[in-house]
């Protein structure tokens, strides 16, 4: 289903949650020209935004992505414990919710990397281009290298306007 | 590579990839430079109409196909 964007945004903010905008949509902040359907963030794993993150999600029926209908999946502050990385769909589109990104780590490693950026008049963090970078290039995901070359662009284009 | 994007890049700590580089040739990078002017409200702004665009003409192609 179409992705809600300034929708997701706005109830993870609303609600406190603590988390960095990643991937395509911190790409996009960024100045990219790719259009992405990615809603990526990487969450803070202590309890009380673990909390929070169930609490604002819970009512838009968030569900594996891919998984067969009808398991017993409740995104509830339990599950997220016992997890990690969940891939979901919810009624405000797909949102991955990461706790640990490959080649930069989980919200505290990333968080004094990130810049705060009005995103859906939403003010939010959102990993720096660099870091960006990183995380995509430690992913080595043969999907990625036309994003990776773009961003990289992107850096060098920003250095030299300064 | 784009001049002086090799020296960026180790400045910022990556050893250029050959075949990332290969891919950067195809980088329209005037759209790069336009974004940049821009704030990251005004390129999320562009993004969602962009976005929605491409969503609606993804429909208006599954009508057309019976979808």
């Amino acid at each position: 289903m179409a992705a809600d964007f300034a929708g997701v945004v706005g109830v993870l903010a609303d609600a406190g949650v603590e988390a960095i905008v990643i991937g395509g949509l911190a790409a996009q902040a960024h100045g990219s020209a790719r259009i992405t359907q990615d809603t990526d963030f990487l969450y803070r794993r202590t309890s009380d935004n673990i909390n929070r993150l169930a609490a604002a999600l819970s009512p838009h029926r968030p569900y594996l992505r891919g998984a067969p209908p009808g398991l017993p999946f409740r995104f509830e502050p339990a599950t997220i414990k016992r997890g990690l990385n969940f891939t979901l769909t919810t009624a405000l589109g797909d949102i991955d919710l990461l706790g640990e990104v490959v080649g930069i780590g989980d919200y505290e490693s990333v968080v004094s990397h990130t810049l705060r950026l009005s995103v859906f008049g939403r003010e939010l963090l959102v990993v720096d281009l660099p870091t960006l970078i990183q995380s995509k290039r430690a992913a080595g995901r043969p999907k990625d290298l036309e994003a990776i070359a773009e961003l990289e662009a992107l850096l060098a284009e920003r250095e030299r306007a300064g | 590579m784009s001049s002086g994007d090799e020296e960026i890049l180790r400045r910022f700590g990556f050893e250029p990839d050959p075949v990332i580089e290969a891919y950067k040739k195809e980088v329209d990078r005037t759209l790069l430079r336009e974004n940049l002017r821009r704030t990251p409200e005004e390129r999320c702004r562009n993004f969602l109409a962009a976005y929605r665009l491409a969503e609606e003409v993804r429909r208006a192609g599954a009508t057309v196909r019976g979808g």
